[in-house]
């Protein structure tokens, strides 16, 4: 049986054997870090955020107000030059249908005076005046 | 170097002319303008060809009437309607009739209607106005007991058509013989007076 100053001494060569200071082999570290590239990378995790966080600044909130404010003054002064242009478009289909109607009405009585004059005219004048067209 | 040269000449031309080619556009005489004064109601209607190609625009495709009206003014160039209504008889003497009257006369237009009638006191008279034998114009006289009216209507138009749009509005159409296909060219023949 070894006394116990022998079996420290033995642990403490063994220690030092284990423990002590080695030189890396040549390329060591160039192997390593092209392992390390090689290795995916690892996307630090995005945080989602909603689109509607976009408008708790305040700028981008005006500029949303502004923008709808625009497009609204914008749609009703269109709305307005489309139902002002309609409106004119209707006076002046009115003005057409009216100037048409007077003139009819006017051949139309141009008309049915001829038509009066020739159903007056006695029989025998438009028998001459037929067998004169005829011949 | 030419071409511009004519080009610019032309268009020189055209400007010296146009003032003479509007002239040519019937102006009714001062003193039918004056019967306005008198008159209880005037109705006035210029439209040229574009406001017509507009107003057109808007007729219904579906009424049968604004689709008859929408043919008929596809071609027109000018319509110009002129009339008074008046209070009482005889507001209005002949000479201003005459000197409405007066403008037309041949070459450029000939008179198919002449309607004169004493009885009724309304005298009608109808011009037409042809362009290599086609119809290039018309132009409406009435002179009745309260009312005087003046159309004229430049561009080709198709009188059937017209006198058809005369019975609508709820106004009743006149009722006439269908004498022949054609009963205006009748009376080119009499050509009463």
């Amino acid at each position: 049986m070894n006394p116990p100053n022998e079996d420290m001494k033995h642990i403490d060569e063994f220690l030092k054997t284990a423990l002590r200071r080695e030189e890396a082999p040549p390329g060591f570290a160039e192997g390593i870090l092209a392992r390390v590239e090689q290795q995916p990378t690892v996307k630090p995790k995005e945080e989602h955020v909603p689109w509607f966080h976009l408008f708790s600044r305040p700028l981008v909130r005006w500029a949303a107000f502004a923008t709808v404010f625009a497009s609204l003054i914008a749609g009703s002064i269109h709305y307005r030059n489309v139902r002002r242009e309609q409106a004119k478009g209707e006076a002046a289909k009115q003005q057409l249908m009216l100037a048409l109607h007077i003139a009819g009405s006017k051949l139309q009585l141009a008309r049915s005076k001829v038509n009066g004059i020739q159903t007056s005219q006695p029989d025998h004048e438009r028998e001459t005046n037929r067998s004169r067209s005829k011949s | 170097m030419r071409n511009v040269n004519r080009k610019s000449l032309l268009s020189v031309f055209l400007l010296l002319v146009s003032p003479f080619l509007r002239a040519q556009e019937i102006k009714l005489p001062a003193e039918v303008e004056k019967l306005s004064a008198t008159a209880k109601e005037i109705v006035e209607v210029k439209m040229d060809g574009p406001m017509l190609r507009w107003a057109s625009k808007f007729l219904s495709a579906e009424d049968p009437d604004e689709q008859k009206a929408a043919k008929l003014v596809q071609n027109l160039k000018s319509i110009y309607v002129r009339n008074f209504e008046f209070d009482k008889e005889n507001a209005y003497s002949s000479t201003e009739v005459d000197s409405l009257r007066s403008q037309f006369g041949p070459p450029v237009w000939s008179r198919v209607v002449g309607v004169r009638s004493e009885r009724d006191g309304e005298n009608v008279d109808v011009y037409f106005k042809l362009e290599n034998e086609k119809m290039a114009g018309i132009v409406i006289i009435a002179a009745e007991r309260r009312e005087l009216t003046f159309v004229n209507i430049v561009g080709p138009i198709e009188v059937d058509q017209l006198a058809d749009l005369g019975g609508e509005f709820g106004i009743p159409r006149l009722k006439t013989k269908p004498s022949s296909s054609n009963p205006l060219a009748k009376v080119e023949k009499g050509d009463h007076k």
